[in-house]
C-alpha cells in the first residue's frame, strides 16, 4: 500500500506543476496585474509597478519567481485590499471546508441509503418516486433553491408561529455582535448545507444505485445468498463494500470541484468563502489572488483524486496490485 | 472624478458608475423635497417627523445590511474605492472641515463641528484658504484636533503613492501651522472647488497617531481611534462591520450601544432577512429586483424614497463616432426618446416619473438648468432633422445615408437588470423613430479598461455619481479630458465631447473663487451641452431606505453621505 500511494504522490508532483503552469500562463494573459491602479491614473506608479513585479520578463521567469514565493508561503498582495493573500484564502477555505464537510457527510448518509433503498428495491414505487426526486434535485438550481429553503424553513414558520427570529437564520455563519455558539452556528449552518446538500444526493444516490445494482446480480452475491447468508447482511457486507469504489472516486471528486464552487451557495447566504473570495477577485481583476486561488483548487482536485485512488486501493486489493 | 465599475467612490465630487449606482438619498422624512413612501405598499410611510417624535431607549444593537464590503479603510489610498465602505466606517469615524447639509432646497456644504469658524478664502494670487479649529475638537484618545493634522492629511495626499485622489491637493504650494488650531493653504494656482480640502473622500488624520508610520499598514484594516460619534470595534472579514460609540467624542453621544454592517450578498435574500427582523434595516440599489420587493410590500417597515440623489444615469453618445459626429443625428436621437417612459417604466413604482434635464444630479441642483426639457419625445422633428441632414428613410423603415443605415450599438455593464431593460425600451424608441439599435454588452472591466478608453463603442449607458455639492463638469465634457496619447488615455471625457466654447466655461467653473461668475459659468455651460445634444441625461437614481419600525430618530438619506451620516441619532423606540 506504501509502494502505491507513494507511486500516485510521484505521478501528482509534475501534474501539479504543468497545472499551476498552466493556469499561471492563462491568468497572466487573461488579467492585467496593474488594473486596479491603472485606475488612478499615474504613469509613475505604473512603470513601478511593473518594475516590481516583474512584469516584462519573460512568463518562465514570472512562473519561476512566483513559484518560489508560493512554496515558501509568499502568496503576494492582493492588489484590492493590499492585505496578504495566504489569511484571505486561508480564511476563505476554512469557511468553504465548514459547509463542504458538513454538505458531504449528510450527503453521502442519504445518497447510501437512499441508493441502496432503491437498489433492492428496483422497479417499485419507492423506486421510481426516489428517481424522479433525484432528477427533481439535479434540475433545482442553487440560487433559486436556497431562496425556496429561506422562505419554506425560516421566513413562513416564523410568521406562522409568530416567533421573534427565525428557526433558521440565513445570513453568514453567525450573529453579529453575539460571541459564537454552537446553536447559533448550527443554526447558520442548516440551510446552506442543505442547499448544497440536494443537488449531490441526487447524483450521489444514482451512482450508489446503479453500482449496487451491479453487485447485487454479480457471482459472490448470488453465491452468498445460496449459503443462506441473511439478506441483510449480504446486502450491507457483501454488496456495498463493493459497490463503494465507484461511489468514493465522485464524491472525492466532486467535493475537490466544491471547494470553489460553491459560489451560488455562498453568494446567497452571504458566507465569505472560496466562492465569494473569487467572485470579489474577479470582479475587481485582482491576479494576486486568483493565481494562488486556482492553484489551491486545483491542488485540491489533484490532491482528492489521489485520496480516491488510496481509499478505492483500500477497498479493493486488486487495484492495489495493478 | 473617473468612471468606475460598481458601488465604488471616485477620487473626486462626481463620479461615473457604470454598474450600478449607488443608492443615496435623502430622506423625505427630514427633506422637505423629498418624497417619503411607497404608495402601494402597506408600509408605513415615513415622516422625519413621526420618526423623531418617538421616544427612543438608551442603549441596544441595530444590524444593517449592507451591499458592499470595503476593500480597506486606508481612506486616501487607492484601494479606498468603496462606497460603501465611506458610509460605514468614514463618515463615522473620520472627521471632516465640511458636512454637507440640506439648507433650503439645495444640499449645500457647511463648516462641521471641528471647525471654529468658516474658512477664510484669499482669491491671491496666489490663493490661500485659513482654517480655524475648534479647540473643542479631540480625537478618541483626547489628543486635540490641531493644525497638525490637516498638514499631515495634505502632504500624506499630495506627496503619496498610490493615493486615490489627488485633485487639488496637488495644488497645494504650501500649507503653513501658526499655531495649533489655525492652518493657512496657499495654492499653486487658483482652486475654485477648495471645499473638497479636507472633507468628501479626505477628511482630516490623526498625526500624533500616524506621522512617521506606514500609514496604510496601520489603517487599511481598520483602525482603532476616531475623530467621529463613532469607533470601529471589529472588522470581520466578508462578515461584518461592528462600531460602537467613541466615548472621547465631543459631540452629542450615540444612544445605541452598538451598530453592526452585515455584508449582504444577495438582494433577494437580504430583503427576506430584514422581514424576517435579521435585519433591521436596508439601504439597496434600486435594481429591478428591489424594486420588486419594495412594491410588493414590507410591513412593519418604513421605506424612505429619495429621487434627489447625487446619481445621474445618462445616455453617452460618443461624439467621435461617425454617425455620431453630426449634430443633427444627435439631436434626432434626442427627439426619438421617450425619456419619461423610459423613467416612468422604471422607477414609476418609487414614484419617479420626471427623467433629468441636466448633467448636474439633484444633488448640484443650486447649479443646473432645465435644458434638456427641451428634448421629448417628437418624431416629427426628428425627420426635420435628419432629411436635413441628408438622410432618408429605406425600404427597411431605417434612416440611410450614402447607402449607409443609422444602425448603433449600445453598451452597458453585463448584469444589470435595470440598465438591460432601458436597453430593450430605447431598442423599441429608436425603431419606431428609424434607427437600429443592437445591444452589446460588456463587463465593467472591459468597459473601463478599454472601451471607453478605447471609443470602441457608439452609446452607452453609465451613472456619473456625485459625492460633495461642487459643480465642476470638466472631467466628462472638457476635449482635453478625451482619452488620447496626450493625457496617457486617462482622459474620462468617454463621450468625446468637443464643443467650441465649452471649454472656456469649464475652466471658469473649476477656477473661479466668485460664486456668481461660478454659478453663470454652469449655467452656460449646461445649456451648451444641451444646445449640441453631445449626450441625453436620463434619470437622477432614486435611493432608498427601509428601517424596521423599531428603529426611531431622524433616519434620512444625506445624498452626500449616504444614509448613515447621523446615526448617533438612530436608536431603538422605547
Amino acid at each position: 500500500m506504501l509502494r502505491f500511494t507513494v507511486r500516485r504522490l510521484l505521478y501528482s508532483l509534475p501534474v501539479l506543476l504543468v497545472g499551476s503552469f498552466l493556469l499561471f500562463w492563462a491568468v497572466r494573459t487573461v488579467f492585467d496585474p496593474l488594473l486596479k491602479l491603472r485606475a488612478i491614473r499615474d504613469p509613475e506608479v505604473i512603470a513601478r509597478e511593473t518594475e516590481r513585479l516583474g512584469l516584462n520578463d519573460g512568463i518562465f521567469t514570472q512562473y519561476g519567481r512566483w513559484l518560489t514565493g508560493f512554496l515558501s508561503g509568499d502568496w503576494g498582495v492582493s492588489s484590492r485590499t493590499e492585505g496578504s493573500v495566504r489569511p484571505m484564502i486561508e480564511s476563505a477555505l476554512t469557511v468553504t471546508l465548514q459547509l463542504l464537510v458538513w454538505g458531504v457527510v449528510f450527503a453521502t448518509i442519504a445518497a447510501v441509503l437512499i441508493g441502496v433503498w432503491s437498489a433492492v428495491r428496483q422497479y417499485s414505487f419507492s423506486d421510481y418516486a426516489l428517481t424522479g426526486l433525484s432528477y427533481l434535485g439535479l434540475a433545482l438550481p442553487a440560487f433559486w433553491f436556497g431562496l425556496v429553503l429561506i422562505q419554506f424553513l425560516a421566513v413562513w414558520p416564523q410568521q406562522a408561529f409568530g416567533w421573534d427570529k427565525p428557526a433558521f437564520f440565513f445570513i453568514g455563519l453567525s450573529s453579529p455582535g453575539q460571541d459564537p455558539s454552537f446553536i447559533d452556528t448550527a443554526r447558520h449552518m442548516v440551510l446552506p448545507v442543505l442547499t448544497l446538500t440536494v443537488g449531490l444526493v441526487a447524483v450521489w444516490s444514482r451512482f450508489t444505485r446503479a453500482s449496487m445494482l451491479d453487485a447485487l446480480s454479480s457471482d459472490y452475491v448470488r453465491t452468498a445468498r445460496a449459503k443462506g447468508v441473511p439478506r441483510s447482511r449480504v446486502v450491507w457486507n457483501h454488496a456495498l463494500r463493493n459497490a463503494w469504489g465507484p461511489l468514493v472516486t465522485v464524491v472525492a471528486l466532486d467535493s475537490a470541484l466544491l471547494i470553489g464552487g460553491l459560489l451560488v451557495t455562498e453568494q446567497v447566504f452571504s458566507i465569505p468563502g472560496m466562492g465569494r473570495l473569487f467572485l470579489d477577485s474577479l470582479l475587481a481583476g485582482d491576479v494576486f489572488v486568483l493565481l494562488p486561488w486556482m492553484v489551491i483548487t486545483g491542488a485540491a482536485v489533484i490532491i482528492l483524486n489521489l485520496l480516491a485512488d488510496i481509499a478505492y486501493g483500500l477497498l479493493d486489493p486488486r487495484v492495489r496490485v495493478a | 472624478m473617473r468612471p468606475l465599475p460598481s458601488q465604488a467612490r471616485s477620487p473626486r465630487s462626481l463620479r461615473v458608475w457604470m454598474a450600478g449606482l449607488a443608492a443615496a438619498a435623502v430622506v423625505l422624512a427630514g427633506c422637505s423635497s423629498g418624497t417619503s413612501s411607497n404608495p402601494s405598499t402597506s408600509s408605513s410611510p415615513a415622516t422625519s417627523a413621526s420618526a423623531s417624535t418617538a421616544a427612543l431607549q438608551q442603549g441596544g444593537t441595530v444590524v444593517i445590511g449592507a451591499e458592499q464590503e470595503p476593500d480597506c479603510m486606508d481612506w486616501i489610498a487607492s484601494c479606498a474605492g468603496s462606497i460603501w465602505g465611506s458610509y460605514m466606517a468614514q463618515v463615522t469615524t473620520i472627521p471632516v472641515v465640511y458636512n454637507v447639509r440640506k439648507q433650503g432646497n439645495d444640499w449645500l456644504p457647511q463648516i462641521s463641528s471641528i471647525m471654529a469658524s468658516e474658512p477664510v478664502v484669499s482669491a491671491g494670487p496666489p490663493q490661500t484658504v485659513t482654517y480655524k479649529l475648534n479647540p473643542a475638537a479631540v480625537w478618541s484618545d483626547g489628543q486635540p484636533i490641531t493644525s497638525a493634522d490637516l498638514k499631515y492629511t495634505a502632504l500624506q495626499i499630495r506627496d503619496g503613492k498610490d493615493i486615490l485622489d489627488k485633485t487639488g491637493y496637488s495644488d497645494i504650494k504650501d500649507i503653513a501651522t501658526p499655531d495649533a488650531q489655525t492652518a493657512v493653504v496657499t495654492f499653486d494656482k487658483a482652486y475654485a472647488a477648495w471645499k473638497l480640502l479636507f472633507s468628501g473622500s479626505s477628511g482630516v488624520l490623526p498625526s500624533h497617531l500616524l506621522e512617521g508610520k506606514d500609514r496604510a499598514a496601520l489603517m487599511k484594516d481598520g483602525y482603532t481611534w476616531s475623530g467621529g460619534p463613532w469607533v470601529i470595534e471589529a472588522w470581520k472579514k466578508g462578515e461584518s462591520i461592528t462600531l460602537t460609540p467613541n466615548a472621547g467624542y465631543w459631540g452629542d453621544k450615540p444612544k445605541l450601544d452598538k451598530v453592526v454592517f452585515q455584508f449582504t450578498a444577495d438582494t433577494a435574500a437580504a430583503f427576506q432577512a430584514y422581514k424576517s427582523g435579521q435585519l433591521d434595516a436596508l439601504y439597496p440599489t434600486p435594481q429591478l429586483d428591489a424594486i420588486d420587493q419594495i412594491k410588493a410590500g414590507i410591513p412593519g417597515s418604513k421605506i424612505q424614497v429619495e429621487p434627489a440623489s447625487g446619481n445621474l444615469e445618462a445616455l453617452w453618445m460618443n461624439n467621435a463616432q461617425p454617425l455620431l459626429k453630426s449634430v443633427a443625428v444627435r439631436q434626432a436621437l434626442s427627439y426619438a426618446i421617450d425619456r419619461n417612459a423610459i423613467v416612468g417604466r422604471i422607477y414609476g413604482p418609487l414614484d419617479v416619473k420626471s427623467p433629468a434635464q441636466s448633467f448636474y444630479p439633484p444633488l448640484l441642483s443650486a447649479f443646473g438648468g432645465q435644458d434638456f426639457s427641451v428634448y421629448g419625445l417628437d418624431l416629427a422633428k426628428v425627420v426635420l432633422l435628419m432629411t436635413a441632414d441628408g438622410w432618408a428613410k429605406g425600404a427597411d423603415g431605417l434612416w440611410a445615408k450614402d447607402g449607409k443605415p443609422a444602425t448603433l450599438t449600445i453598451t452597458t455593464m453585463t448584469g444589470n437588470k435595470r440598465r438591460e431593460l432601458m436597453e430593450q425600451v430605447l431598442q423599441q424608441q429608436l425603431k419606431a423613430a428609424g434607427f437600429g439599435l443592437t445591444i452589446k454588452n460588456a463587463s465593467a472591466g472591459d468597459i473601463f479598461g478599454k472601451i471607453l478608453p478605447d471609443g470602441t463603442f457608439d452609446i452607452g449607458i453609465w451613472t456619473l455619481v456625485t459625492t460633495f455639492p461642487d459643480p465642476g463638469l470638466s472631467f466628462a465634457f472638457d476635449s482635453g479630458n478625451i482619452p488620447s496619447d496626450a493625457n496617457q488615455f486617462s482622459g474620462l471625457n468617454y463621450s468625446r465631447t468637443d464643443v467650441p466654447g465649452l471649454n472656456q466655461v469649464l475652466a471658469t467653473v473649476d477656477t473661479a473663487t466668485d460664486p456668481n461668475i461660478r454659478l453663470a459659468a454652469t449655467q452656460a455651460g449646461d445649456k451648451l451641452i444641451a444646445q449640441s445634444a453631445t449626450s441625453l441625461p436620463i434619470a437622477a437614481i432614486p435611493n432608498v431606505l427601509l428601517t424596521l419600525d423599531k428603529i426611531g430618530g431622524p433616519t434620512s438619506i444625506n445624498p452626500s453621505e449616504g444614509p448613515f451620516w447621523n446615526l448617533e441619532q438612530w436608536g431603538l423606540v422605547a
